[in-house]
């Protein structure tokens, strides 16, 4: 997460309704975010004096105090508006806050399977189409070259893999490629990728997967 | 019953789009149908040379469409068939001078009263593309056996798949059977299982085009050219005739078979 988000601890994007979006990293101590923000109200000389700014918590666990003391900051300091709080996946914390708030145990019920459901493409994916899916993704034909599959969890190719396919892309390292034949000119599988050796790959088999073993990308034939 | 257009087009610049235009509109007027060949890339005209009749020009396809003259005028017959016409396009003009309404409501005009409407695409997937493709029914994508080529044409495909064209065709151009035979360039078969579209035909490469080119003589005049006998079986193909499309080793395959096709042209 930290290589490909930089190093940063809090990334700072400009929206394009011209609001701010401050993306604090997850595993930074919330003590050295508050320098870092500090560090740069002196540096940016009132340049977000009246701003709008979404505070994104990624993975960061929800801390009641860290996020008003972020809030107050900002408002007081920086003379700006924290106008949207976004939370990434790990709402636990924020489930045992409120539960501490109102006093009353809250159960957070799974998030509904029509969610998960994977996205079924039905034709051959050629040159130039992105196909994006937040869970699983299924490719019933070819992907070409120069089409990209990107999926939060597993790609299944019911054809030959010939263009970039991009697994776990949220970071999920378990996540697998599935194709009859994997021939890209390059795989990722949540941050890492590989490039497939300049060999012969037209032998005769039945499928092919793509994993994480031992921090490398492994294809396995089968 | 109205003609059919075709639109001829293939991504990648410079692979034969503007060849296969003039030699399959040559092709299909010699065996007696009505033919239009529309130069469609306005600002880099080329057909009208490759046909030899740049001379002959007067109005173009901006002048058709803006007004300035009936369809008819900027027509121009070929040399040698009278059942050809070629409308060149406008050299001092740009790609936005048309809209892609109006080049389908051309088409269908000249579909009225031709049998074919040949459109030659620019290179490209920009306004001229969509402007050639606005009025066809029917697509030829033409790619070289070179990964840049077959890239480009995969793009094109999906293109026109988006525009719910249904009847989509590849040509093959330029294949070197020798480099073939010795693995040093992509196969038919190979090109065919990714791109994944009804093959029309396979041109051989050869040192003729350029000379025809040069010329202005479509090559498929001369008789006894191996990229002629291509381009009359295309144009056969397109008429719905089943004629087999020769595999890759089975040209120029050793001594024999060259002293076979000896004689029979002779």
């Amino acid at each position: 997460m930290n290589l490909e988000r930089g190093v940063a601890p809090v990334q700072i994007r400009a929206q394009r309704d011209g609001q701010f979006l401050f993306l604090i990293d997850s595993s930074m101590p919330f003590q050295m975010i508050l320098r870092y923000l500090e560090k740069k109200h002196k540096s940016s000389k009132g340049f977000f004096v009246s701003a709008k700014i979404i505070l994104d918590l990624g993975n960061r666990p929800f801390r009641f105090e860290e996020v008003k003391a972020l809030r107050d900051m900002l408002r007081h300091n920086w003379g700006a508006s924290v106008v949207e709080l976004r939370l990434g996946q790990h709402l636990d914390s924020f489930f045992d806050w409120a539960s501490k708030q109102i006093d009353i145990p809250i159960r957070q019920i799974p998030v509904g399977e029509n969610l998960m459901e994977p996205v079924v493409v039905r034709q051959t994916c050629r040159s130039g189409v992105r196909v994006e899916a937040p869970m699983d993704c299924i490719i019933l034909g070819d992907v070409n070259p120069g089409a990209e599959v990107i999926a939060g969890r597993d790609i299944i190719v019911f054809g030959v893999l010939r263009g970039i396919a991009h697994a776990g892309a949220m970071g999920n390292r378990d996540a697998k490629i599935w194709a009859l034949s994997i021939e890209p000119n390059q795989i990722r599988i949540a941050d890492l990728v590989a490039v497939p050796p300049q060999e012969d790959r037209h032998k005769p088999k039945k499928y092919e997967v793509a994993q994480i073993k031992e921090g490398r990308i492994q294809v396995l034939t089968f | 019953m109205p003609g059919t257009t075709i639109v001829v087009t293939s991504g990648k610049g410079g692979v034969g789009k503007t060849t296969t235009v003039a030699n399959l509109g040559t092709a299909l007027a010699m065996r007696g149908r009505s033919v239009v060949m529309v130069d469609a890339d306005i600002g880099l005209r080329n057909l009208d040379v490759v046909m030899g009749l740049e001379n002959r020009i007067v109005y173009n396809l901006v002048d058709i469409i803006e007004g300035r003259c009936r369809t008819e005028q900027a027509m121009i017959r070929d040399r040698k068939l009278n059942s050809l016409f070629l409308i060149p396009a406008a050299q001092t003009r740009e790609k936005d001078a048309v809209h892609p309404d109006q080049m389908k409501e051309l088409c269908e005009k000249l579909q009225q009263d031709f049998d074919y409407v040949l459109v030659d695409c620019p290179a490209g997937i920009e306004r001229g593309f969509r402007n050639a493709v606005a009025g066809a029914q029917k697509a030829i994508v033409v790619t070289t056996p070179e990964v840049s080529a077959i890239r480009d044409a995969d793009r094109v495909i999906g293109l026109l798949e988006a525009e719910l064209m249904k009847d989509i065709q590849l040509i093959i151009n330029r294949l070197n059977h020798k480099m073939v035979k010795r693995g040093d360039m992509m196969s038919t078969e190979d090109i065919c299982s990714l791109l994944a579209i009804p093959l029309v035909g396979v041109i051989p490469e050869s040192e003729e085009v350029v000379v025809s080119t040069n010329r202005g003589i479509p090559l498929v005049h001369e008789k006894r050219s191996s990229v002629a006998g291509a381009f009359r079986r295309i144009a056969a193909r397109l008429e719905g005739e089943q004629v087999p499309i020769p595999a890759d080793n089975a040209e120029e395959g050793g001594i024999l078979s060259r002293f076979k096709r000896l004689i029979w042209s002779s």
